[in-house]
């Protein structure tokens, strides 16, 4: 290192004057213990600073000294000057009042947070019950509202019905057809009938003049006791649903579940 | 109170360490001066320098156990006080709204206009008002107002580099123009 340059570098002004980082500090202060030059130059500087300072002393206000020896108690033992300015208290007392208000504060804050946190577990959990609630309140809605239109049609002027009645391959089976005879929309309530195979499907037909006519497939994941809206007849004797391949066939090739007159 | 005792530094710190007031009394009569005069240098107002010099004494009290020698002069450690009291209180809320009406350095123009020459005719301003301007005006804004190097070159719209190196190239010169 270059002593001269780093003397001559404006850090010694800047340690003296307070204007260096705490970095720059550091640093300094170490080059002072290991070069005497660089010490000697700051007290040089630090002198030239004094003495300026000195002829350049402005004497305070006389009333001043006594304000200053009013705050400052002479009398404490070395190393144990009291706080100026402060209520002279025994540190192990200030010390204690301030532990008993801390652990307050503390025991205080983990309440409110544990409170909080109880608090907003039950929130949490009064909203999921209510979203849970309002999820089976629309579904009950919706339930009424279907039933309500399948009984609009069931209870019109010009309904006619007929009861499909169980065949020798399932007895127990039993389903409704309503066949609107102005609009001749056809609708099927399923009451009930054996869950078919995955590769099968039960299939509507109209009957006329002993010819059968598709009236579409069933899907049943349905519900019993709703209505379908099944495709259009224009005439029919009766009605009767086999058990088809799946996709259905143009004509009834499968079993026959169910039968019934118009 | 025992007057014209002289000490040498050593005996004084020495002393005041072990909290005579004999010394404190003789500190203060020797070096109350030098400080009220730097801190005048920076706050104008009597009233306010007369309580800085004030707390100043009172902190030089409570922490002369703290002071090193190693790391310089006496008077240098309570000139630091002295300046750091001086800034606080210029920063202090009270003391900025005290003197709303005077210009704040919010712009170089009022940085330059505050450190005219006009109420600069002693102290470290004296010697300050023989640097180039733009010296001068980073020397009184780091020194006499306490800004740090981040906060003068984002006021004035400068590299921090640059404001480091003037700083430093202001203060050598201000040790030759002591001498």
């Amino acid at each position: 290192m270059n002593i001269q340059e780093y003397i001559s570098s404006g850090i010694i002004e800047s340690y003296v004057l307070g204007l260096a980082s705490a970095e720059e500090k550091n640093e300094f202060e170490q080059f002072c213990r290991q070069y005497p030059e660089i010490r000697e130059a700051r007290e040089a500087f630090e002198l030239l600073l004094e003495k300026q300072a000195m002829e350049q002393a402005v004497p305070p206000p006389p009333d001043l000294k006594q304000k200053i020896w009013g705050q400052i108690n002479f009398n404490a033992p070395v190393g144990q000057t009291a706080p100026i300015g402060e209520i002279p208290q025994s540190p192990v007392a200030r010390m204690g009042w301030l532990r008993y208000a801390v652990a307050a504060c503390l025991v205080l804050l983990a309440g409110s947070l544990y409170w909080n946190l109880s608090l907003q577990k039950q929130n949490t959990a009064i909203r999921e019950s209510l979203s849970s609630v309002q999820n089976d309140l629309d579904a009950a809605k919706n339930t009424i509202a279907g039933l309500e239109a399948d009984a609009k049609v069931i209870q019109g002027n010009n309904i006619k019905m007929a009861a499909l009645k169980g065949m020798p391959e399932s007895p127990q089976s039993f389903a409704t057809v309503y066949w609107d005879t102005t609009s001749k929309d056809v609708y099927l309530m399923v009451n009930n009938l054996p869950k078919p195979a995955s590769n099968q499907q039960y299939q509507l037909w109209a009957l006329l003049d002993g010819q059968p006519i598709d009236m579409g497939l069933l899907t049943i994941t349905e519900k019993p006791l709703q209505l379908y809206k099944m495709k259009n007849a224009r005439a029919a004797q009766a009605f009767a649903i086999t058990l088809e391949k799946k996709g259905g066939n143009p004509t009834p090739e499968g079993k026959m579940y169910v039968m019934g007159n118009l | 109170m025992n007057l014209k005792t002289k000490y040498s530094e050593q005996e004084l710190v020495a002393l005041l360490q072990q909290q005579s007031e004999p010394a404190f009394n003789y500190l203060y009569d020797n070096y109350s001066g030098a400080l009220y005069g730097i801190i005048h240098q920076m706050i104008m107002d009597s009233e306010t320098a007369n309580d800085v010099l004030q707390e100043v004494f009172i902190n030089i009290w409570r922490k002369i156990s703290l002071y090193d020698a190693a790391k310089g002069r006496l008077y240098t450690w309570m000139l630091n006080i002295a300046r750091n009291a001086a800034i606080d209180k210029l920063r202090s809320r009270g003391f900025q709204e005290s003197r709303k009406n005077q210009a704040m350095p919010e712009n170089v123009d009022t940085i330059s206009a505050s450190v005219g020459p006009k109420i600069d005719d002693v102290g470290l301003k004296k010697v300050l008002v023989q640097l180039k301007d733009e010296h001068r005006t980073l020397v009184d804004l780091s020194y006499f107002q306490g800004f740090t190097h981040e906060e003068i070159a984002k006021m004035m719209d400068i590299p921090l580099g640059t404001v480091k190196t003037r700083i430093r190239s202001a203060l050598t010169q201000l040790r030759t123009l002591l001498k």
